[in-house]
């Protein structure tokens, strides 16, 4: 029988961000989100990445997931996660400045070509800010091909059949590999972490890598001025028919 | 009846409900075991309507009944069959009445749903830290006046400990405004006091001033699989003993709970990819790594055979929502007869062996489901209907069944009621458990606040 290519390596990005089940608070000074005592977790979508990754290294179709985190020293956290998961290695690029998209995936962009993986899977964007543009933005500098909201993700020698959450439906797309694949809600669910994993993972390799190290020179090229919480949504009113209905939006400038 | 029409007056209209088909949601207690009768109810929407109401109750000596969420267990909220006792819902009273960071409180109706508090105090970046498994629905008011526990009573104490101060209607009309937010305060009896775990007895809460505390920082849950309640005993020991009050609830869930819950609910999962005869959710509020390091070394020598940690809060959540569907999920199971105890902490292990051996030679077949808040020696111990009976014929050991367990919970120095309260299902009980001395302290209290007996006729005493 003819031995089906393995994937020598699986890159999975991993973002801290806040919990999602925790409710985001505006710092008193307007300068950004509370974070200061609030539980941080791996980026959901993220997740989802690594899980994705991991059951094809099980299935024997790849040989080692790689997971990578960028920002400060407490992503170590989340990248330890990534290991008691089942990550064999990571890389920290450790930075003290905010880290945005653009710069997000030239750093990506400068580990793929120090790795060389044959696949890079990515949530679809973070809880955090929802940009929702780093995956592409990699697929771009990296000039590979690109595989948005997958939901479905089967990998067959040098290519992946992905099927994709588009607004009209599901589209199942065929890709040359290297490539990179962004993890929608419904590809999997991650599995729980066991405590004797999350002991070994204190043991597996956690590369720090200085940022200046990668000659990827952060570029911000958004400023933010100042953080406010959304307002208040106001009591909604029980209107007792139609004709109030209508005298309603008529007073709210609606009809 | 003229009681009723005042009473209506007082209210106005969209205050009260008088028909047979809009009552029988009041008039029912959820597990369908107790059914009253009442010409009205009553849902004032302050507390000069309740008092204004209550006295008209004793001017004509009628009965009054508090019900907060209708969510008890023990026919406390529940009028009696004689048609003649009017129903007080706090339903309208359930405004945030002030908090204050500073000073760590804050006072609510007590109409207020128990997650409606939750939020709010979360919502100031502090905690309120009741919690129990009917918390959507039932109202501060019901858990003041049966002094409810639920999972963080191991770290924070029951609903007592979480009161600064009350506003009490006493059965005469008067009022008690008692919402002070003191730590301390000596001057006289302490008469907040008498009026919580009442059961509405004495007088009816309509205010209460509570603590809040700061948000625990690492709230690690995790769930364990372990050989025998005694070894899950021995683990909090030892959690304690070396990270100190961390650990903030600690609840023993059976492998039949556990089966049952993922029964009822198929969203419910079992984390564990083999089952095993025990296991324990925790929350601990301490660092990681220590953390793990202790349970680590359980594991290689203790009789815990797995561990999962939730690697965050929605895992968390998952991992509660089994445990707090357990109740819910035995309305699936047939017939259920409910025992609500608590014994010392340290003899938990060895009092679930006597009362399941007991059990099965009185009724062999029937299903013992015992869960609960074993971090403070409280158990629900709960026997399921046989698969293969018949409810009539599995009913007629039901007081064999729990004399037996009662019977046993006093030999180890327990209580019959731990956090449900006595109602009317278990009054006898609390005549036969507890000594004449106390019991006639008791009907001292009632009858010099109550003389007329119209707070909550024939529950508690």
């Amino acid at each position: 029988m003819l031995e089906i290519d393995k994937l020598e390596k699986i890159l999975v990005g991993l973002k801290r961000v806040v919990d999602y089940n925790v409710r985001v608070r505006v710092k008193a000074d307007a300068s950004g989100v509370e974070t200061d005592g609030v539980k941080m977790s791996i980026n959901p979508f993220d997740e989802i990445a690594l899980e994705e990754a991991l059951r094809i290294k099980e299935r024997g179709e790849a040989d080692e997931v790689v997971v990578v985190s960028m920002g400060r020293t407490e992503c170590q956290q989340q990248l330890r996660t990534g290991l008691a998961m089942g990550a064999d290695r990571a890389i920290l690029v450790e930075s003290d400045d905010e880290i945005d998209s653009l710069t997000g995936a030239k750093i990506l962009l400068a580990l793929v070509e120090r790795e060389h993986p044959g696949l890079v899977i990515l949530g679809k964007q973070a809880i955090d800010n929802d940009n929702n543009q780093t995956g592409q933005m990699l697929a771009a500098l990296w000039d590979r091909p690109q595989a948005t909201f997958a939901s479905e993700l089967t990998i067959s020698g040098d290519s992946a059949t992905v099927t994709r959450e588009v607004d009209v439906g599901l589209e199942t797309i065929e890709i040359d590999l290297p490539a990179v694949v962004t993890a929608d809600l419904r590809l999997n669910e991650p599995r729980y972490v066991k405590l004797p994993d999350i002991m070994k993972a204190k043991k597996k390799p956690l590369d720090i890598v200085p940022l200046a190290d990668l000659s990827v020179a952060p570029a911000p090229r958004l400023t933010s001025v100042e953080y406010t919480a959304p307002e208040q949504r106001q009591k909604g009113v029980i209107v007792d028919d139609v004709a109030g209905l209508v005298a309603a939006l008529k007073e709210k400038g609606l009809a | 009846m003229i009681v009723v029409d005042r009473l209506k007056a007082i209210v106005g209209a969209g205050g009260w409900i008088d028909d047979a088909q809009s009552l029988e949601p009041y008039l029912t207690e959820w597990r369908g075991r107790y059914r009253g009768r009442s010409p009205l109810l009553i849902a004032p929407s302050s507390t000069a309507e309740v008092s204004a109401s209550i006295k008209v109750c004793a001017e004509h000596g009628v009965g009054i009944v508090p019900q907060g969420g209708n969510t008890g267990l023990c026919g406390g909220a529940i009028p009696d069959e004689s048609n003649e006792q009017i129903l007080l819902s706090l339903n309208r009273m359930n405004n945030i009445r002030h908090t204050d960071v500073d000073d760590f409180s804050m006072v609510v109706d007590a109409g207020c749903t128990l997650q409606k508090i939750q939020r709010v105090a979360a919502d100031l970046d502090l905690f309120f830290p009741l919690s129990l498994a009917a918390e959507g629905s039932c109202q501060i008011g019901g858990n003041l006046s049966t002094n409810a526990g639920g999972i963080n009573v191991l770290r924070y104490g029951t609903a007592r400990a979480q009161v600064l101060g009350l506003e009490v209607v006493l059965a005469d009309g008067r009022i008690i405004d008692g919402l002070r937010s003191l730590r301390k305060d000596t001057a006289g009896y302490d008469l907040k006091q008498i009026f919580i775990g009442a059961e509405g007895t004495l007088g009816v809460i309509t205010a209460a001033c509570l603590k809040l505390y700061p948000r625990p920082k690492h709230c690690n849950t995790i769930f364990v699989a372990i050989d025998s309640a005694a070894a899950a005993v021995r683990l909090l020991g030892r959690m304690r003993a070396l990270l100190g009050e961390s650990p903030q609830a600690f609840e023993l869930i059976s492998s039949r709970a556990m089966r049952i819950a993922e029964r009822y609910d198929s969203t419910l999962r079992n984390p564990f990819d083999t089952a095993s005869d025990w296991y324990v959710l925790t929350t601990v509020n301490f660092e990681t790594s220590a953390l793990e390091n202790l349970l680590m070394s359980e594991i290689e020598t203790n009789g815990i055979i797995e561990a999962i940690v939730a690697k965050n809060e929605a895992e968390a959540e998952k991992m509660w929502r089994l445990r707090h569907s357990i109740s819910a999920a035995q309305k699936n199971e047939g017939a259920s007869i409910k025992h609500d105890v608590a014994v010392p902490v340290s003899r938990v292990g060895e009092f679930i062996v006597s009362v399941e051996f007991g059990i099965a030679e009185i009724s062999p077949r029937a299903r013992v489901v015992a869960f609960g808040h074993v971090g403070d020696g409280n158990i629900h111990l709960n026997v399921s209907q046989p698969k293969t009976q018949s409810i009539d014929l599995f009913l007629e050991d039901q007081s064999a069944i729990t004399d037996f367990v009662y019977r046993t919970v006093d030999r180890f120095s327990g209580t019959f009621s731990a956090e449900h309260g006595i109602g009317i299902a278990r009054k006898e009980h609390l005549q036969e458990f507890r000594s004449e001395t106390e019991l006639s302290v008791m009907r001292a209290i009632k009858s010099s606040l109550d003389p007329q007996g119209i707070m909550n006729p024939g529950k508690v005493l």
